[in-house]
């Protein structure tokens, strides 16, 4: 059942939990909340419960208008945070609990199904204070899932459980939501959880809805600085919007062209200062910056003009450019001539490579971002690449996005 | 070696002293029968407390209850059990009276004390703190003026009279045989509402924490799961402050029968609870050996009902 949120809003006193939202959830997905605690994901999750009545606005569950139902009149149901299990009743009577609320006579039969599909049919004589976590969480969901509600709502379900297990319940509940094709509302602060299960994804961040889309999309292609952040890492480096080219012919899709300090004016210039003096090379590269981007195209970084977040971007508007850390290659300077023409590319130093088993992690000092991370594969390593050494960091044009630069560029990464 | 031996041993991987293997190693030995014996040192003070002002005066009633004599021949052990039967026999009515008494008063406090403890535990909000200092502030004076100001309040002349006169409460009342000759003082009435008003804190409090214990969360639960606001009372909230309504009937209902405070400056004779008449068995008529016998088939009976209650209750069961 598809829900229709329009102009949802809740304020608590003086402070606004949720902005006027609109937020339509298709039937049988997999939705995912993301955001940080405090971003107001619960808040809209107990709206749509009836836990929690909205300021402004109306919830429309297929064509009905459930606003302002009570909770107990709303086909809908909610796995909570903590369970909520009723700890004076055995695990089937917990089960049973809303059949027996709509005056279900035999519900013996359904709540043994229900539990062998949670694969916890053993336990129904149990109380719940003497099962693990894990089957806690299994009982709320089959608790829930026994009524056949049209839309299930979880509120970070997972949180209490070791990570192991959650990873274990994360294809759990997504095998269960397809076996049953009920749509699922999932609130989490976990970007993985969100992005391993969820069909679509709303990122919250201060009670509004930043970006919405499916994981691959705001993986890919985020439109704000805190979903580039919060969502995986993001290199993001301050830059200023080029006048478009005339007669383009490098790049196939290069739709805008971007300068910044220190985008490699040409592979010999930037070998040449790396391998003269290492402290002296960023101070170096800065200062040729400006002639090199002036001079060919290739100084300067490209991007799609669809991956720019920014409307109607002119010459001379001030961006953020970003790029994920496993997107990079890192090529040795010595080496510089084997980049692939048409790549994005920037010359700097390694200040620190750590290794993580399946990757290395580099940081990199560039003169137009003081911390560029790179992931690179653990395979084929060049031994080369240790801190101090002089590197080209490469990547595809189709692999850069830009960003508004009038936010914070930090927004989104303390909360991970 | 002593102060180094706790250290290894709660630094061992065995979780507790009583899952740990025997070690044979000395020191560590010393260090755990010394940790095992601390649980005993803390109940020493209660439990000499208990032995001294408890267990020493109830053996010497045991004893008193079967002496025979008199005060000015003085009494001695003939295990004379016919005070108990006596005291039955005698005061069968007052044991029947204070039951009652303390049954209906405690039934008065849960209905009052219920709504306050829910209130308080979900509703009061920033309020709360207040509200439950009001409910133990009475404690600040002393029991036996504030039954005295009851007194006052309930007087013939007093405007509590007048107004259920006026609003002709006291026929409905006397016709149920609670009240008598238009008056409130020295009757039924006048001792149950003294006595429901001396043990509500004593029902509020434990209500109160046994509420206050349940997860909203629970609430949102079976709200969620369809049940309406007063199948959500019936089904989650009462079943889970058991224990309270529990505890909170006991903390009535036992002082309630044995007081006789209420009964001596409420009541009139006719009102005499258990209490009142051990109390002139002790003090007035110095018969101590039927005065003792009555407190034990008090203690007695008062047992016997608490057990059933407590097995029929069944909080073994519940969280």
């Amino acid at each position: 059942m598809t829900i229709t949120l329009s102009g949802i809003s809740k304020r608590f006193g003086d402070f606004t939990a949720v902005h006027p939202l609109d937020l339509t959830i298709p039937e049988g997905s997999f939705f995912a909340l993301l955001g940080a605690s405090g971003c107001g994901k619960t808040t809209t999750l107990r709206m749509i419960a009836g836990l929690e009545e909205p300021t402004a606005g109306s919830i429309l569950l297929g064509d009905d208008d459930i606003t302002r139902l009570p909770p107990h009149k709303r086909p809908v149901n909610t796995v909570f945070q903590n369970y909520a299990l009723f700890p004076h009743l055995d695990v089937a009577e917990n089960v049973a609990f809303g059949l027996r609320r709509r005056g279900v006579r035999s519900v013996r039969k359904q709540v043994e199904e229900m539990l062998e599909l949670v694969q916890l049919g053993a336990m129904a004589r149990r109380k719940p204070r003497q099962l693990s976590g894990g089957q806690q969480q299994r009982v709320a969901l089959a608790r829930a899932l026994i009524n056949r509600p049209r839309v299930l709502l979880l509120d970070e379900p997972l949180g209490a459980l070791d990570l192991k297990l959650r990873r274990q319940m994360q294809l759990e509940l997504k095998r269960i939501q397809t076996e049953v094709g009920i749509t699922f509302v999932h609130v989490t602060h976990d970007q993985e959880e969100a992005m391993t299960m969820a069909d679509s994804v709303a990122v919250m961040y201060q009670g509004r809805v930043e970006q919405l889309g499916p994981p691959a999309e705001l993986y890919e292609n985020p439109r704000s600085t805190f979903v580039a952040n919060f969502l995986g890492t993001s290199n993001l480096i301050e830059a200023e919007v080029l006048p478009p080219e005339e007669g383009t012919s490098a790049g196939t899709d290069a739709g805008i062209r971007v300068k910044t300090a220190g985008a490699d004016a040409s592979a010999s210039a930037g070998a040449g200062t790396g391998t003269g003096t290492g402290s002296g090379a960023g101070a170096g590269a800065g200062s040729g910056a400006g002639a090199g981007v002036g001079g060919d195209g290739e100084a300067a970084l490209r991007l799609p003009s669809a991956r720019c977040a920014v409307e109607g971007a002119e010459a001379g508007t001030k961006v953020l450019v970003g790029v994920r850390p496993e997107k990079i290659s890192l090529t040795h300077a010595d080496e510089a001539g084997t980049v692939p023409a048409g790549h994005n590319r920037l010359t700097g130093r390694i200040t620190d490579a750590s290794y993580l088993g399946v990757s290395w992690q580099y940081l990199v000092e560039t003169p137009a971002c003081p911390e560029l991370t790179v992931y690179a594969q653990n395979v084929e390593r060049d031994d080369r690449l240790v801190p101090g050494a002089r590197v080209v960091l490469h990547w595809r044009p189709s692999h850069t996005f830009a960003l508004d630069a009038a936010q914070d560029a930090a927004a989104g990464e303390e909360a991970l | 070696m002593t102060t180094a031996a706790p250290l290894t041993g709660s630094s061992s991987p065995a979780p507790g002293p009583a899952e740990a293997p025997a070690d044979p190693a000395g020191g560590a030995g010393d260090g755990r029968s010394r940790r095992g014996l601390t649980p005993y040192w803390l109940l020493l003070p209660a439990g000499l407390w208990l032995a001294v002002f408890f267990v020493a005066p109830l053996f010497y009633q045991a004893s008193t209850s079967v002496q025979s004599g008199s005060l000015e021949e003085g009494f001695r052990v003939t295990w004379e059990f016919s005070h108990y039967t006596d005291a039955l026999e005698t005061y069968g009515a007052h044991f029947v009276r204070s039951f009652g008494y303390a049954a209906t008063a405690t039934a008065l406090c849960l209905v009052i004390g219920y709504p306050l403890a829910y209130m308080i535990a979900f509703r009061a909000g920033r309020w709360r703190n207040l509200v439950l200092v009001m409910v133990i502030a009475p404690f600040f004076t002393s029991f036996l003026i504030r039954t005295l100001a009851w007194k006052t309040i309930l007087s013939d002349g007093g405007p509590v009279v007048g107004a259920l006169k006026s609003l002709h409460v006291l026929d409905a009342t006397s016709l149920l045989g609670l009240t008598g000759d238009e008056r409130l003082l020295a009757t039924p009435l006048a001792v149950v509402c003294g006595l429901t008003y001396n043990f509500l804190p004593f029902m509020i409090l434990p209500l109160y924490s046994s509420l206050e214990r349940i997860d909203t969360s629970l609430h949102e639960a079976a709200r969620d799961l369809y049940a309406k606001p007063s199948t959500t009372f019936r089904k989650v909230t009462f079943p889970l402050s058991l224990p309270g309504v529990v505890a909170g009937t006991l903390l009535t209902f036992i002082p309630a029968s044995g007081d006789y405070i209420n009964a001596q400056l409420l009541g009139s004779p006719n009102e005499q609870m258990i209490g009142n008449a051990i109390q002139k068995q002790f003090l007035n008529v110095l018969d101590y050996p039927t005065a003792a016998a009555m407190s034990f088939l008090l203690m007695a009976l008062i047992l016997v009902m608490v057990s059933v209650y407590m097995r029929k209750a069944g909080t073994e069961e519940l969280v």
